[in-house]
């Protein structure tokens, strides 16, 4: 199982690399649209943002990609989760930004003149 | 501390109802988001990532009302996302002041002039523009990433008292935040005219780009007693002193985690405004069925461990107010005498 960095692009089979569970989780905590593939081979494409295990069937949420919802999916009817969209909390805005602001500094100050 | 009486009387006889009721768990304060989107990409901030589909959508008005009634707290905040960015912002805030509901509408007022200009609000005293200043012009632009931010708030603030509107500030400090300036800071906002601040530390949002400046335990405490010790006269603070008296370590409070609950358009989060751990679809199923001895410091929660949030210990705090003799006495002395 990768680390969430790396999730995008994650298209893991259950039983083998990960657990139903685990994986369920990970959609959960991954900020980026996944595909729900069920056992009977339909899919849907959208953000997973619950899920509940402390039911008697367990289920996820999730708004599919055009933002309809919310659409419920009962865990044993789940076959995989691929993680298929950007991960929109991945990347480093505030170093990017401090780096930017840096050098932005550096080019608004004339050279020093040669003494 | 400029909490208006008329809202602090609200507010005691509501803990104190419940209290008599018999109810352990009541919410203070609900957390309104009606949407994620915002015109701005704070480092801190861990509430805006999202797929575009989620960012384009936002409550319907009558969804927020129907939240704010089954919630019963006396207080909203809104804060989102960017609240003026709501199409029904006006709307909205009329129908929770038509309820007699204490809005804080928590935005960083890029858009509160224009908004203003509109004739969108009617001043109230239920109503409260609490804008986002994270400190003096560089410090708070620095955490907004964007220059200019500063400039544009406080144009927007200076439009609002000019109108007779209730306005007050929100920082969230992180660590590296300089007392002295932010003492400075203090200074300027109380000469816009604002009716008071709020300070809080920062939380270490999982999702926030920024993972090296929140403010572990003791820094804050340390960081807070500087800026806080020997408070001027003119200063105002729109929230607990307890509450103040805690950031400065001189208070001991657990997290009530229930306390200001967050209602947004995946439900009713658990198990608080900062952890995202799963929604209750009503309010009910969040207070029954949320594991809350799993949060807080004293249950070895290593997400809770740190954190001093207001969302978690400013109702601690406003409940040991009104249901201690020892609590009473120790904010009506902060009260009277301006000391922390």
């Amino acid at each position: 199982m990768p680390k969430e960095a790396a999730l995008e692009g994650f298209t893991p089979q259950i039983g083998t690399e990960v657990t139903l569970e685990q994986l369920v989780e990970r959609a959960f905590d991954y900020r980026g649209n996944v595909t729900v593939i069920r056992r009977d081979g339909s899919s849907v494409e959208g953000y997973l943002f619950n899920r509940n295990r402390d039911v008697a069937d367990p289920f996820v949420e999730m708004f599919d990609k055009d933002g309809h919802g919310p659409l419920t999916i009962l865990y044993g009817d789940i076959r995989t989760i691929r993680f298929t969209g950007k991960d929109t909390a991945a990347g480093n805005s505030y170093a990017a930004w401090l780096r930017a602001k840096e050098a932005a500094k550096k080019a608004s100050v004339p050279p020093a003149a040669d003494a | 501390m400029s909490v208006p009486f008329s809202q602090m009387w609200t507010v005691a006889s509501y803990v104190v109802t419940q209290r008599l009721r018999g109810r352990r768990r009541y919410p203070l304060v609900l957390q309104l988001e009606p949407l994620f989107r915002c015109n701005l990409a704070c480092a801190g901030c861990g509430k805006i990532q999202y797929p575009a589909q989620i960012l384009r959508k936002h409550l319907a008005v009558e969804q927020c009302v129907a939240a704010v009634e089954e919630c019963g707290a006396p207080m909203v905040a809104i804060p989102g996302g960017e609240p003026l960015m709501y199409p029904e912002i006006g709307r909205l805030v009329r129908e929770l002041v038509a309820r007699k509901r204490y809005v804080y509408l928590c935005t960083n007022a890029i858009l509160l002039k224009e908004k203003l200009q509109e004739d969108v609000f009617v001043p109230s005293k239920f109503l409260s523009f609490s804008v986002h200043m994270d400190g003096v012009r560089e410090d708070h632009d620095e955490a907004v990433c964007r220059d200019g931010v500063f400039d544009q708030a406080v144009e927007g603030i200076r439009e609002a008292v000019r109108r007779g509107f209730r306005v007050t500030t929100n920082s969230t400090l992180f660590d590296g935040a300089d007392p002295l300036r932010m003492r400075r800071f203090f200074d300027e906002m109380m000469a816009l005219g604002v009716e008071g601040m709020m300070v809080s530390p920062g939380y270490s949002y999982s999702k926030a780009p920024d993972q090296e400046h929140f403010l572990r335990r003791q820094r804050a405490h340390e960081l807070f007693s500087q800026m806080l010790s020997s408070p001027k006269r003119q200063w105002r603070f729109n929230q607990s002193p307890l509450f103040l008296q805690f950031l400065m370590g001189k208070q001991d409070f657990e997290c009530t985690p229930w306390g200001i609950p967050t209602y947004n358009m995946f439900g009713w989060q658990r198990p608080c405004y900062l952890l995202q751990e799963g929604y209750a679809k009503t309010f009910a199923e969040l207070m029954e069925t949320t594991k809350w001895d799993h949060y807080g410091r004293r249950s070895g929660n290593d997400k809770c461990r740190d954190c001093m949030v207001h969302c978690g210990y400013e109702p601690s705090a406003v409940n040991h107010t009104f249901t201690s003799w020892r609590g009473l006495r120790d904010a009506a002395v902060a009260t009277l005498t301006g000391r922390l």
